[in-house]
């Protein structure tokens, strides 16, 4: 019972720190722009501290047999469960971070979701990361027709330095998904991820991400559409100031027909903030008919500011329709004065026009408290 | 201190290309100008000069708001002393609800004078004047607004802001008849109640809005400068005729014979 392979075993853990050692790490080449140079950091040496999670779900929810734990301890029970989801979602022989996940996390945190059960009020996570190094890694697997909606936030501990996430999200058929992440941490962590989910015939998952601290954020995250009427939306915003880095790769990826995606990225940079988002849509040779968009937006606020957004189609089949659209541009002069003829100051107009900018991404946050607090640590950005 | 918008010799140049060549204009408060003229003669480059658009230069001349200098001013600090301007093509602001401009509009050229409660009032009076639904407020500024819906939230914002002048730029173009007939008898309803100490200075091509605002002053304005002024008649006497007659009276005697008058 206790050595269920929820985590990789002894073996298994030597391997993916070796190839932790030896993978190149994720993101832009050290250069112009991007000014750290992860391989130099030592990272993959910091010693592991622990991972725990608080949560707030309500009686109706327990009742209804929605599970909420440490997969360690949920492992007994959803073992059938817990090995057909884990690991479907994220190899994390993939990359650097993803392997030095593999090999030390212990355990993480599980979300399951009965067969047609339905959760209105948002399950609400909060991940005690104590470091130096942090592993969290959250299961998600939602049974046929459940519905829920899932924010997690992190609670950091003075000593962290290194985070190293991985979420594998399942939504079996016709279940719908809304997971929302926001990693607000201090701005001398490093932060990694690894976000996917499989959507199954008639399942939605929507992402909706926040990358707003740490040092540097690289991540990706990801949709596969397995089957007919699966969608997804992939929504996210960042906001790189004061030398922060961060690098965000989206992927909607379609191997199913008759499958939707959705991806909007807002991004802005100020005060020697960099970035760089590619995004993807991915329409494999049989997935005929599917519908994908991705749009994605860039804001420079300041001189020292940067940002590279690459959207990318990769399309296999011919009857479908994607569209992509990016755009990288200053606060525009016309909306500026416009604003400034109100009466309102320089400063406050700029805050009000890149506030405004975000908009698009910050509606697809589950809650009005959310986004108020998403648009009040926005908006001391540009303070 | 003189009172008044009070401009003298004003040259503006834009792009290098000198557009307003010596420009004198009051407006006093209380009272309506019209500012006429054919496309191009720098109607809406004085328009644009006054709120302080970095785009156009003054290269003479002085523009004050009731004795204080205007022209030293960044446009926000102009709004702060009074002056508004509605604008012929307003830009569209994403992501900003129409509730929140007008809130930090009035906020920032008033100061907190309203409770909310008040300030939802005046609103939802203006709104009614304007034949406005009120699901216009939680629409973003100006954005996929159709013509006459931008107008309409131009004379939003000036009622809500009721500044000290206002230089309303071709206000009545592009609009419907039920558009213009909204819009001026928002301006009438201005008038008579917040806006009564308000100066106008309406820019119009044609003079359809002033069937709704009678104006005081008539100015007509060709090539950079205003050339003929009169009373109201003389909007009704270009609704006739057209600007072809001033143009030729203009040139053969203020312009001088080295004018063309064959434009």
């Amino acid at each position: 019972m206790a050595q269920l392979s929820v985590v990789p075993q002894r073996a298994g853990r030597d391997e993916a720190l070796a190839l932790a050692r030896t993978l190149p790490p994720p993101g832009p080449v050290p250069g112009r722009y991007w000014k750290i140079d992860l391989a130099k950091l030592g990272l993959e040496e910091l010693p592991a501290g622990s991972v725990s999670a608080r949560f707030e779900l309500s009686e109706a929810a327990r009742h209804k047999g929605v599970v909420v734990c440490d997969l360690l301890a949920a492992a007994p029970e959803h073992a059938s469960v817990i090995s057909g989801a884990q690991g479907s979602a994220v190899d994390w022989r993939g990359g650097r971070f993803t392997a030095l996940n593999a090999a030390h996390r212990a355990g993480g945190l599980f979300i399951f979701l009965p067969k047609g059960v339905v959760i209105d009020e948002p399950i609400v996570v909060t991940q005690r990361l104590e470091g130096p190094a942090a592993f969290p890694y959250v299961l998600v697997a939602a049974s046929e027709g459940a519905h829920a909606t899932i924010v997690t936030r992190y609670d950091p501990a003075a000593n962290l330095e290194l985070v190293s996430e991985i979420v594998e999200i399942v939504a079996l058929e016709r279940a719908s998904i809304s997971y929302t992440a926001v990693q607000d941490l201090p701005s001398n962590v490093r932060v990694f991820w690894s976000r996917h989910g499989n959507v199954g015939r008639d399942a939605a998952l929507n992402w909706a991400l926040a990358e707003l601290g740490g040092e540097v954020s690289v991540g990706d995250v990801k949709s596969t559409t397995l089957d007919i009427g699966a969608r997804t939306s992939i929504a996210g915003l960042f906001f790189p100031s004061k030398r922060q880095h961060v690098d965000v790769q989206s992927e909607a990826d379609h191997p199913s027909a008759q499958t939707q995606s959705e991806t909007i990225f807002k991004s802005a940079a100020i005060d020697g903030g960099q970035a760089r988002f590619i995004g993807n849509i991915r329409i494999h040779p049989s997935a005929h008919g599917v519908d994908a968009t991705l749009r994605d937006d860039a804001l420079l606020l300041s001189k020292d500011a940067h940002i590279d957004s690459i959207p990318a189609l990769e399309i296999g089949a011919n009857d479908v329709k994607a569209y992509h659209g990016a755009t990288i541009r200053a606060i525009d002069d016309e909306e500026l004065f416009y604003a400034m003829s109100r009466g309102i100051d320089r400063h406050e107009a700029e805050r009000m026009i890149a506030l405004g900018f975000f908009e698009p991404a910050l509606v697809r946050f589950p809650t009005e408290s959310l986004r108020e607090e998403l648009r009040a640590a926005l908006a001391r950005k540009i303070a | 201190m003189a009172s008044g918008l009070n401009v003298s010799d004003l040259h503006v140049t834009a792009d290098s290309v000198e557009i307003l060549k010596g420009i004198e204009l009051t407006v006093e408060p209380g009272r309506v100008y019209a500012l006429m003229g054919p496309n191009g003669s720098g109607k809406s480059t004085l328009a644009f000069a006054l709120a302080g658009h970095p785009g156009y230069k003054i290269t003479r001349g002085s523009a004050t708001i009731d004795g204080e200098d205007l022209l030293a001013l960044s446009p926000d600090k102009r709004a702060k002393l009074g002056l508004f301007l509605s604008f012929q093509y307003p830009a569209a602001i994403p992501g900003v609800s129409v509730a929140n401009f007008l809130r930090s509009a009035r906020t920032a050229v008033r100061g907190s004078d309203l409770k909310p409660a008040e300030f939802r009032a005046l609103v939802f009076e203006q709104l009614d004047h304007l034949g406005i639904d009120t699901s216009f407020l939680g629409r973003y500024v100006n954005d996929g607004f159709s013509g006459g819906e931008k107008k309409r939230l131009e004379m939003l914002q000036l009622a809500v802001l009721a500044p000290k002048y206002a230089i309303l730029d071709e206000t009545d173009s592009g609009l419907d008849v039920d558009a213009l007939r909204a819009v001026g008898e928002s301006l009438t309803t201005l008038r008579g109640g917040a806006g009564k100490d308000t100066g106008f200075l309406i820019i119009t091509h044609y003079p359809r809005i002033l069937q709704f605002v009678e104006p005081d002053v008539v100015h007509v304005m060709m090539d950079g400068r205003i050339v003929k002024t009169g009373d109201a008649d003389l909007a009704h006497r270009i609704e006739a005729e057209g600007y072809d007659n001033i143009r030729d009276e203009v040139t053969s005697t203020s312009l001088g014979t080295s004018a063309s008058g064959t434009a």
